[in-house]
């Protein structure tokens, strides 16, 4: 019989290494927990919209059918924009850092015309992020095997005609301001847009962009 | 004479037949096509069922070979990763069908905008207002269709099939007024029932005079014998048994080739204030328009300004007489000679009266009117000038078309008749009302020399038509 009081414990556990484990491992449980708050919170409608920018892309959001579906199940922010999974929400969350940069030193965000003017490369660039991960947010909630729609065709069309595609190839301006496909898009066109839409004279726009 | 009018109704017209595609296979089957009818027959199974049952899908012309656009072309869209465009332009169609978009464009057909241009403010500003452009005059006439910057059509523009449409790549027309999408048939083109949308109702009751007609009731009797699907359609040959609206205007008859021109065979204007035959100017490079026979015919290689103000050199003229030689030569493949000039001689005799008793004294009256200041020049704030727009515009083109085309009702009861109760019931009251002292006068001058207004100097005249007095009699 060994004169360790904890003798069934293998014995490089001395007492020191115990409370080392479970002082680390309490440490290691709050910051997961740590994690999974961070990123609840900045996932959240309430926290992106404390940038006033944000508020712009926000607006029509609010007027949309994620923001009030009929269903009751509001998607937020990050439901759609932040990854699945904590690592992959924290790693969102670090890349999303550049838009915080931005907003401090870039352009003038808050102005809602730089902002409109800014919007189509806005989209872009998160279309692009959604097709690279096929989508996965958007799977979150919607299981392309259970969308049965009410036309008969809605069913046929998920089951037979998205090869190769993914939710965000069809499914476009749903949420935000309406902007074209990147590949035809037409700057010249929307900039007069904007102008029009603020009561500005031509070529304002081109100059705001330059700035 | 007959050779050097054939040779010009050659060079404003096809082939004696619709011209078939001449271009190789190669120019369609687009890859994509296929995965455009597998989605769509899900979610627009009208569309493409109309498809299926084309000549198009027989001949395996499919939805990207129409729809299919470059990155440049202002309308043009993703779409499940194809760059398309919603609307199908002339351009698009001429890309096979070279002779139809060629003999179609510039015709009063594809510049349908340009002839309302004028009349435009005042009827959407002062009568209505910009819903009723685009629900009511666009959708004949065309609207100008426009983008927004979020690559989608301007809803106050599109949808619109009107047949002067100016489509985003500049081009002016809509196949699809008369060969409605997606079906894209020639029978239904053939049948009276594709001009009815437009050729309808009190300013162009063309559909009305023509089931008021001879013609449209042998139509109408014997359709089945129409040979409405046949693969060419020449009156006298392929069919005899009535002519639609498509027969006379466009169709091949006996020698006399097919035109997508349809305004070609027409001699006179009739529906302006005055009527006035007109020549038709072909210009070198495919435009055309119109100059009063008033205005001597310019020589071929002259120079003269086109519709859109800039200047063309003219390729040929037809004169009115060589235009309403056209159109004989269809009324020939049933009636004798004598028989068909006979008839537009009693057509040219009610254009004459119009113009003469009504059209001409009453457009002068009203230019006198506003020179002397008794009216505002703002359209339509006093009643005689809603009076005088009916009389040319609606029951004076009503009465025109109705003698051009045979329906005696409207020629008379519509036409004539409605002409001659506004301009003794309304047009001229109401021109004493503004003219006041002046107006015995102005009515003197303008009317008091025209022997066909000389009743009104005979008061004491009876006539049992009104149920009082005694029958009037020549001797008297």
């Amino acid at each position: 019989m060994s004169s360790r009081k904890y003798w069934w414990l293998p014995e490089f556990i001395t007492r020191h290494v115990l409370i080392a484990l479970v002082l680390g491992g309490m440490a290691g449980i709050g910051f997961m927990v740590f994690l999974i708050e961070f990123d609840h919170y900045t996932s959240s409608e309430a926290f992106c919209t404390t940038c006033h920018s944000m508020n712009l892309a926000a607006d029509p959001y609010r007027r949309s059918a994620h923001f009030l579906p009929t269903s009751g199940v509001r998607a937020t922010c990050g439901d759609c924009h932040v990854s699945p999974g904590v690592f992959a929400a924290t790693w969102d969350h670090f890349l999303g850092g550049k838009d915080l940069f931005r907003q401090m030193f870039g352009a003038n965000y808050d102005d809602p015309v730089v902002n409109a003017l800014h919007t189509p490369e806005a989209a872009f660039s998160a279309r692009e992020w959604f097709r690279r991960n096929d989508s996965h947010t958007c799977r979150r909630c919607h299981v392309q095997e259970a969308i049965v729609g009410k036309r008969a065709d809605t069913l046929a069309i998920h089951n037979e005609d998205t090869k190769g595609k993914t939710c965000i190839d069809c499914h476009i301006n749903l949420v935000h301001r309406k902007v074209p496909a990147r590949e035809t898009f037409k700057r010249e066109a929307w900039n007069r847009m904007i102008e029009d839409e603020f009561d500005l004279s031509h070529g304002t726009a081109d100059r705001l962009l330059r700035q | 004479m007959t050779l050097r009018l054939f040779a010009a109704l050659c060079l404003l017209s096809g082939s004696t037949f619709a011209a078939k595609v001449t271009l190789s296979k190669d120019n369609w089957g687009h890859p994509a096509g296929k995965e455009c009818v597998s989605c769509h027959t899900k979610s627009s199974a009208g569309i493409t069922g109309q498809w299926k049952g084309s000549a198009h899908a027989k001949a395996g012309v499919n939805c990207m070979d129409c729809h299919k656009a470059s990155i440049d072309d202002p309308d043009a869209i993703t779409h499940e990763g194809q760059t398309i465009a919603t609307v199908v332009s002339p351009k698009d169609c001429g890309r096979c069908h070279t002779t139809e978009e060629e003999q179609q464009r510039g015709s009063v057909h594809a510049e349908a905008v340009a002839v309302i241009k004028e009349r435009m403010p005042a009827m959407v500003t002062n009568l209505a207002g910009p819903a009723i452009e685009a629900a009511g005059c666009a959708q004949c006439h065309g609207s100008t269709v426009k983008l927004m910057a979020t690559g989608k059509l301007d809803p106050n523009t599109w949808p619109n099939s009107g047949i002067g449409r100016i489509n985003p790549d500049g081009s002016r027309g809509s196949c699809s007024s008369c060969h409605g999408r997606h079906t894209f048939s020639k029978a239904q083109a053939r049948q009276p029932q594709a001009c009815v949308r437009c050729h309808s109702g009190p300013d162009s009751p063309d559909k009305e005079v023509y089931e008021a007609s001879k013609h449209g009731m042998a139509f109408e009797s014997n359709r089945e014998h129409m040979n409405l699907l046949g693969e060419t359609w020449v009156a006298g040959k392929d069919y005899t048994v009535a002519p639609t609206c498509a027969t006379c205007h466009m169709g091949a008859a006996g020698k006399l080739p097919s035109t997508h021109d349809v305004g070609m065979r027409n001699a006179w204007n009739l529906n302006t204030p005055v009527s006035e035959r007109q020549h038709l100017v072909v210009f070198k490079d495919g435009g055309k328009r119109e100059l009063p026979e008033s205005m001597k015919a310019p020589k071929r290689g002259s120079r003269v300004p086109k519709m859109d103000g800039s200047e063309g050199e003219i390729k040929m003229v037809a004169t009115p007489q060589r235009r309403r030689q056209a159109m004989t030569l269809v009324c020939r493949e049933c009636h004798g000679k004598e028989f068909a000039e006979a008839f537009m001689k009693q057509f040219d005799a009610v254009v004459h009266l119009y113009n003469e008793k009504f059209g001409k004294p009453a457009q002068a009256i009203m230019q006198e009117l506003y020179s002397r200041k008794l009216l505002t020049p703002t359209p339509f704030d006093e009643p005689i000038e809603l009076t005088y727009w009916e009389l040319w515009h609606d029951e004076g083109a009503r009465a025109r078309h109705g003698a051009s085309m045979m329906s005696p009702n409207h020629a008379w009861w519509e036409g004539m008749y409605v002409v001659g109760r506004n301009f003794y019931g309304r047009f001229l009251p109401q021109l004493r009302e503004v003219a006041g002292a002046d107006a015995e006068a102005l009515i003197e001058s303008h009317i008091g020399s025209l022997e066909q207004h000389a009743w009104l100097k005979s008061p004491e005249k009876t006539s049992p038509i009104l149920g009082v007095g005694r029958p009037w009699s020549p001797d008297e």
